[in-house]
């Protein structure tokens, strides 16, 4: 009894220390561009007034029978693009789509009878850059079902989920800490409590 | 152990147990907004059955953002109002509190307005509290007194997260038996979140 009681706090300590070594950056990452997004107003964090635009033009070769999955494929390898594909329009004479990574956004357009396709871009600054790092999953709120279309947006997706379950892990493990811990007992149960509370008031 | 040392763990553990339940709502928030599609399959959104009234005076001389409150006031609906849409003969806005979204139309010809509610659940109640504040509609957001609260538990949780984790490292450097362990896992850490961010930027 007595030693399976030390092997908990044991691993639960490896546990806690190891994940949150893991996952330091990351956590530094989510929480500095979370407070950039709520503050959008912080002028030394600026990115939309230094967001540089430009346009180019490519000469691309349209083969005929494609649907416009396949030729969005096509027309992306002719022009060296990849990105997550979205806000998709097809007409009988051209097809618009954005190809975005974090912070650089292509919006083209693929003239069907020219075989043209001029790709406006917005490139953001690395305030820019890390601000789209935390909302950057692919989701397409009118086609849940679909998820990503890039390979770099689902393995990044994936890494969202998994720091999520990390810092649950390590919300877990705190608490095993702390209730193995004699010292910090009275005010850490205080404390919990106390969020506890905030959190239920404010979530009802 | 030295006092900085005790100082720095009972801050680690006391902020961490504090914000803790916020953490596990935004962690929750990510799984719910990431997987939205699955959680649709198990758990679909439940709608309420529409209600259409007439209201006797609408203040539509105001901004916009005063004729939903007014709205919504008379009609006892609480949440945040998230945006306006206004078109000809027509005033609609959704009202959201975590758990529930409301959805009201205002034919402003004739003051009849139609209320559409849903009952999103926990989950999706979580995953909207990470999105807010936000960076959308910030001319209008906090236009509700929870989310005047939410904001600065939000901010507060940022700040919090990063002292959690600069003093979680600071403790772990005056652990010597963890550290070689440590050190490897700290730098497995780094090049995997590097490798990651240099493969999505310059694909």
């Amino acid at each position: 009894m007595g030693k399976g009681f030390k092997s908990i706090t044991y691993w639960n300590r490896k546990i806690h220390i190891y994940t949150g070594l893991f996952l330091l950056w990351f956590i530094w990452l989510f929480s500095v561009s979370g407070l950039l997004l709520n503050h959008g107003k912080w002028k030394f964090a600026g990115f939309w007034d230094q967001r540089k635009l430009s346009v180019k033009v490519f000469t691309v070769n349209i083969p005929a029978g494609l649907d416009s999955a396949s030729l969005i494929n096509v027309i992306m390898e002719q022009t060296k693009i990849s990105g997550e594909v979205s806000a998709v329009k097809l007409s009988n004479d051209s097809i618009d789509f954005r190809v975005s990574i974090p912070g650089h956004e292509r919006n083209l357009h693929i003239d069907l009878k020219k075989g043209s396709c001029t790709s406006k871009e917005i490139e953001f600054n690395w305030w820019g850059k890390i601000r789209t790092l935390h909302t950057f999953n692919g989701i397409n709120k009118t086609r849940l079902d679909e998820g990503p279309n890039w390979i770099f947006t689902r393995i990044w997706q994936y890494s969202m989920d998994a720091i999520a379950t990390g810092l649950i892990i390590l919300c877990v493990s705190s608490w095993i800490t702390w209730f193995k811990s004699k010292k910090s007992f009275l005010p850490g149960i205080i404390v919990l409590i106390t969020g506890l509370q905030l959190q239920f008031t404010l979530y009802s | 152990m030295t006092p900085f040392r005790t100082v720095i763990r009972n801050l680690h553990i006391l902020t961490g147990l504090f914000i803790s339940p916020f953490i596990l709502i935004y962690s929750f928030g990510v799984l719910t907004f990431n997987n939205e599609g699955l959680l649709n399959r198990l758990s679909p959104v439940k709608r309420l059955p529409e209600i259409k009234t007439k209201l006797d005076t609408i203040p539509y001389g105001e901004t916009d953002l005063a004729v939903a409150k007014a709205v919504c006031k008379k009609l006892d609906i609480i949440g945040e109002v998230d945006f306006i849409s206004r078109w000809k003969g027509h005033l609609s806005f959704p009202v959201n509190k975590p758990g529930l979204r409301t959805i009201i139309n205002i034919n402003t010809i004739n003051d009849s307005v139609s209320v559409s509610r849903e009952q999103l659940g926990s989950l999706r109640a979580m995953s909207y509290l990470h999105q807010m504040p936000g960076p959308h509609n910030e001319n209008i957001r906090g236009n509700s007194t929870f989310l005047k609260f939410w904001r600065v538990m939000s901010n507060a949780v940022g700040y919090f997260l990063l002292f959690l984790a600069t003093s979680g490292v600071l403790i772990w450097l005056l652990l010597k038996s963890e550290r070689k362990m440590g050190v490897f896992v700290l730098i497995l850490g780094s090049v995997t979140l590097t490798c990651l961010i240099l493969l999505i930027l310059n694909s």
